[in-house]
């Protein structure tokens, strides 16, 4: 069931808001909270779709975009794109343009959206770093106040939250506003290139397999997930033949 | 003293309260609510110390300056550092009690960290979080959204287990917390959810094949095939931002009758 289309620009700004305020709070979640995997985009996606009134569509954007970030990992300083940054934009910006056409999350709309908002996981891993770096002069201002003999200093720690929020949560309104921008391309769209961004989403879903594959980081995995797509896809192919 | 002596130092004085060890787990989950290039995880740290700093130290000067000693460059895998906050907890006792000192408590952190961050990277992040991902995408076309809860159900089971183990085996053991996780076979462990996630990849990416074989389209599934196994090969040296371009690229190419 598909909710409300936001016609009217103070449902869509209300849309925005509330789809910003949760984004910024799973964001949060990623790293400096709890870390209970909210932020992920298998969940934060369809999260987000209910939302935003298609937590369906949301998850069919989250599956793909979760095997496609599943490698990323953050070790020591490195930092991978920000898979939250990214399933949030999308999420934000393709579901209100479904419900707008009112066809849902199709793979047309979703594979325009992932065109349009790919960079994201870098501009979000970029702006993560800016976030960390800003986070030093918390630690100063904290030390002064120890050495002042005020021993709350640390309890800054959790300042340290509220630019991911604000950054994540700004990010995914806007797109939520930019979201009829979206469903008119999409409805400019000529059948053939419909059909080529259809296929489009087919191949990014070979992408996510492959990604999911190389996500895990040992020398036999390659071997042991060839063995088990020979006999998923021959015992699919034998239930296929009987009659 | 050395570390080993200072914990394991028989001492029933100013043991921290029950209450007290709780709200230091607690804030120990926001350990990296600001992490930063410089100290990484020092701010995260000493603020989850705090509670058990106020019970240790009553003189608000004396609590600041063991605070400040926390301020100091600290990096971990953010759940096994559980084990780091209730061993420094422990010592933070000694040390009040005039049985160890605040070096000490240093040492135990450097010397802890590196491994316990191995430990937690290798399990957690590359293991058991991408095995819960596979199992729950492979049970979306079952189970639909609950797919979500069998991902958080499963990954957090062990996770939150783990952190609050990890908590009470650092403040009870000390460095004893070093031959107990030995005990808890983390490489066998490890090695098993790569192999149930190695084999969820593959059974995901025949599914995926098969999807794609619908009737009156057969060469969808074989180009499928041959788009999993070549991005499954070139991906480590195209980028991940590079392969969606490609693959979109293409498939609009493809789809549009391009080429």
């Amino acid at each position: 069931v598909l909710g409300p289309v936001f016609t009217d620009a103070a449902s869509l700004v209300a849309a925005a808001l509330s789809a910003g305020a949760v984004a910024g709070l799973l964001a949060v979640e990623r790293k400096g909270a709890l870390q209970l995997m909210l932020s992920r985009p298998l969940v934060l996606a369809p999260l987000l779709g209910l939302v935003l009134g298609d937590a369906h569509g949301g998850l069919l954007l989250g599956v793909p975009l979760e095997l496609l970030t599943l490698g990323g990992v953050s070790l020591g300083a490195s930092l991978p794109d920000n898979e939250t940054t990214l399933a949030a934009c999308m999420t934000a910006m393709v579901v209100p343009a479904g419900l707008r056409l009112g066809s849902g999350v199709d793979e047309a709309l979703a594979a325009l959206g992932l065109l349009l908002l790919a960079p994201m996981g870098a501009v979000g891993r970029a702006l993560e770093r800016f976030a960390e770096e800003r986070n030093v002069a918390l630690v100063d201002r904290a030390l002064a106040r120890l050495q002042a003999g005020d021993p709350t200093g640390p309890r800054l720690n959790l300042r340290g939250m509220l630019l991911p929020f604000a950054i994540t949560g700004a990010l995914t309104a806007a797109c939520v506003l930019a979201s009829p921008l979206l469903a008119a391309l999409v409805r400019a769209c000529p059948a053939r290139l419909s059909a080529g961004l259809e296929m489009g989403w087919h191949l990014v879903w070979a992408l996510s397999a492959a990604a999911a594959v190389r996500a895990i980081r040992d020398h036999r995995a390659p071997a042991l997930s060839a063995l088990a797509a020979a006999a998923v896809a021959g015992a699919l192919a034998i239930a296929r033949a009987l009659p | 003293m050395s570390v080993v002596a200072a914990i394991s130092a028989p001492t029933v004085e100013r043991r921290l309260r029950a209450w007290t060890l709780c709200r230091v787990f607690v804030r120990s989950l926001f350990l990296q609510a600001s992490w930063n290039p410089r100290g990484m995880q020092d701010l995260g740290f000493a603020d989850a110390l705090g509670p058990a700093l106020a019970e240790l130290y009553p003189d608000p000067a004396e609590r600041a300056r063991a605070a400040a000693r926390h301020l100091e460059f600290f990096n971990c895998h953010p759940y096994a550092a559980a084990a780091i906050v209730g061993g420094a907890a422990r010592l933070e006792e000694q040390v009040a009690a005039g049985k160890a000192t605040g070096e000490d408590v240093s040492t135990f952190k450097r010397a802890l960290g590196p491994p316990f961050a191995a430990l937690g990277d290798g399990f957690f992040w590359l293991a058991l979080r991408p095995a819960t991902a596979l199992a729950a995408a492979m049970a979306v076309p079952f189970l639909g959204l609950r797919a979500l809860l069998v991902f958080l159900a499963l990954y957090n089971a062990v996770h939150l287990t783990a952190r609050v183990w990890l908590f009470w085996t650092g403040y009870t053991q000390g460095e004893g917390i070093i031959a107990s996780v030995s005990h808890a076979q983390v490489p066998r462990g490890t090695w098993l959810l790569k192999a149930a996630g190695a084999v969820l990849a593959g059974a995901l990416a025949a599914r995926s094949v098969l999807a794609a074989s619908l009737p009156g389209r057969p060469w969808h599934g074989l180009l499928t095939a041959v788009a999993v196994v070549g991005f499954a090969l070139a991906l480590p040296r195209l980028g991940l931002l590079l392969a969606v371009y490609l693959a979109l690229l293409v498939g609009i190419a493809l789809g549009a009758s391009i080429l």
